[in-house]
């Protein structure tokens, strides 16, 4: 299994952390694991709503010190 | 001192002419010498882009040649460059010449990559280039009925376009009078209407006035172009008359090419912007890979960053300051209004109620462009 | 919370209030004028002037130029260029024209006037020179 990749999407607001994972997640292979960091206090609950609606996996979704880290996996 | 900036769009030529106007007494010492490559000799105003697709520009007032927006100092080529050899200092370009330099600076921009969604290329209008926004303005005008879908690919420059897009499409039916015989269906890949909470939470309620249809977590997966059906990852569709799309794009060939960057995003320090593992390459616009917005006016204020750095390590020695996220958009909001959204790392987005003025500030702006990009504004 | 400066709408007397109503009426009937087209021309020159505006500020030569004709000995002696044109395009179509030969040439080098000008253009070709000179050495 490949190391986490990390999308580094704090402090950012246009286009904001859940478009930044659309992306990184457009590009990774089947079975790559993402790890997003967002300071958005909603990415905590609009991730999973998207990763769930699309098809993939969440594996972590925990915020330590105001960052949000979430570990998704691309399952198709 | 050798400078080159490859790419003649709003960041490399406010770079160039930045640069030009702080070093010009070095470069008539000849202790500088600033130089540009670009692929083309014209410069394109993108934002006019959607007015084409409206038939409210015509083509040729997109553009001005790029030599006439240049500083008299700076050495101007049309020969893009081929291959990037970083590790040398160097570049070699399509007429084989090769130049080296001891500063880089990366502003290459963004293309649409439709094909990456099958049947979006054939079945979609867009406007993000000249001749589909023509094509789109003709379409717009013949069509007498039904549903007008819009999708939106990601990533995408101009994050507001989609719905600078539906309120257009809203008012322009309107004024043909049509506008109760067409259904416009938007659809956006995450939860809300838009990306920027507060533009989603404002255009909420214009939508439902202007009788907007939308869909939210709609990732296009396809568009059948026979059947006139777009599909989404989640399982949903929708029929169409005529599909809109805003495609998918990606960092230059070039940039993949080279090995630069995934997906052509060059990995850039979101401070310093400068390429990550190579001090003296700075990258700006739509071809790093910051999550910052691709858009005309964060490549405006990278630009001044860098080039004040880039100033500034020549005459002391040392850069003088970071870019901050800085990002300032207009946002038509159609019926002749619009409102801003200005935001950067630290500060979100503030929408202020659309007016008629900030439109008009809009309207001088597709003016004050040209002067912006030659280091005046 | 009240300032000083507020008042109330009743208490205002007449003249002002109409006053106020007309500059109301004024600024409406401005942004009712007011179209895209016209907001575009009037960016589009003050862009364009602006641009303009820049190039010549930054051109030395039209700048020293400028700092020359404000010069009282400059102006005096365009005016007497000037004044010398002048004086000559009179002068010229009145006199009968040249019959060629020796000794038309012979008459008018006896003219003083002649002298003069002929005077004028060595002494004036001779500081043109020696100017040619010196620029070329400077690396002109």
């Amino acid at each position: 299994m490949s190391d986490s990749k990390i999308v580094d999407a704090r402090d950012t607001f246009c286009p904001g952390p859940l478009m930044e994972l659309i992306t990184h997640m457009k590009r990774s292979n089947v079975g790559d694991t993402l790890e997003l960091l967002s300071t958005d206090e909603g990415s905590g609950a609009d991730v999973p709503e998207w990763v769930n609606k699309v098809g993939h996996e969440i594996i972590s979704n925990e915020k330590i010190d105001g960052v949000w880290h979430i570990k998704i996996r691309k399952a198709k | 001192m050798r400078i080159l900036v490859v790419g003649g769009g709003t960041g490399g030529t406010i770079v160039a002419n930045n640069l030009a106007r702080r070093l010009s007494a070095e470069i008539r010492a000849r202790k500088v010498r600033l130089t540009m490559l670009s692929a083309s000799d014209k410069h394109m105003y993108q934002p006019g882009l959607l007015y084409v697709a409206f038939g409210q520009m015509t083509p040729d007032q997109l553009y001005r040649d790029q030599a006439s927006l240049l500083e008299g100092s700076i050495d101007f080529h049309v020969d893009p460059v081929e291959q990037f050899h970083l590790d040398q200092n160097k570049v070699i370009t399509k007429s084989g010449k090769t130049y080296e330099y001891d500063i880089l600076v990366m502003a290459t921009g963004s293309r649409i990559v439709p094909e990456e969604i099958p049947g979006m290329a054939e079945g979609a209008e867009t406007f993000y280039t000249e001749a589909s926004a023509v094509k789109m303005f003709k379409r717009l005008r013949e069509i007498q009925e039904g549903t007008v879908a819009v999708v939106v690919g990601v990533p995408h420059k101009c994050p507001i376009a989609p719905v600078e897009l539906v309120f257009g499409l809203h008012d322009y039916f309107k004024a043909r009078g049509i506008r109760d015989k067409i259904k416009i269906k938007y659809h956006y890949p995450i939860g809300r209407i838009h990306t920027i909470k507060e533009v989603a939470i404002w255009a909420e309620p214009e939508f439902k006035r202007m009788g907007i249809e939308y869909e939210t977590l709609f990732n296009v997966s396809e568009v059948d172009v026979e059947n006139k059906v777009v599909r989404s990852e989640e399982g949903t569709e929708t029929p169409y008359e005529m599909l809109i799309a805003i495609p998918p794009h990606r960092g230059m060939e070039v940039i993949e090419q080279n090995n630069l960057g995934e997906g052509g995003w060059i990995p850039t320090d979101r401070f310093k912007l400068t390429m990550n593992g190579h001090d003296n390459v700075y990258v700006v616009g739509d071809t790093t890979n910051l999550p910052v917005s691709k858009t005309g006016s964060a490549a405006h204020f990278e630009a001044e960053v860098v080039s004040e750095n880039i100033a500034s390590i020549i005459k002391i020695g040392t850069p003088v300051r970071d870019y901050d996220g800085k990002v300032y958009c207009f946002i038509e909001t159609g019926h002749d209004s619009a409102t801003y959204a200005m935001f950067n790392y630290q500060n979100p987005p503030d929408l202020k109620p659309p007016s008629k003025p900030m439109h008009w500030f809009k309207m001088a702006y597709n003016q004050m462009y040209w002067t912006s990009v030659r280091g005046l504004l | 919370m009240t300032t000083q400066t507020e008042t109330p709408l009743d208490a205002m007397p007449n003249e002002d209030l109409q006053r106020l109503v007309e500059f109301a009426q004024l600024v409406t009937a401005g942004r009712d004028a007011m179209s895209d087209e016209i907001v575009t021309r009037l960016a589009g020159a003050m862009s364009e002037g602006l641009n303009l505006l820049d190039r010549l500020t930054r051109n030395e030569g039209l700048m020293h130029l400028l700092k020359v004709l404000d010069r009282q000995d400059t102006q005096y002696l365009l005016i007497a260029l000037s004044d010398a044109i002048h004086a000559a395009s009179q002068e010229i179509p009145a006199a009968p024209p040249a019959t060629g030969g020796l000794g038309c040439m012979l008459r008018v080098a006896r003219d003083p006037g002649t002298q003069e000008g002929l005077r004028l253009l060595s002494v004036f070709g001779k500081h043109l020179s020696h100017s040619m000179r010196e620029q070329h050495r400077r690396g002109g």
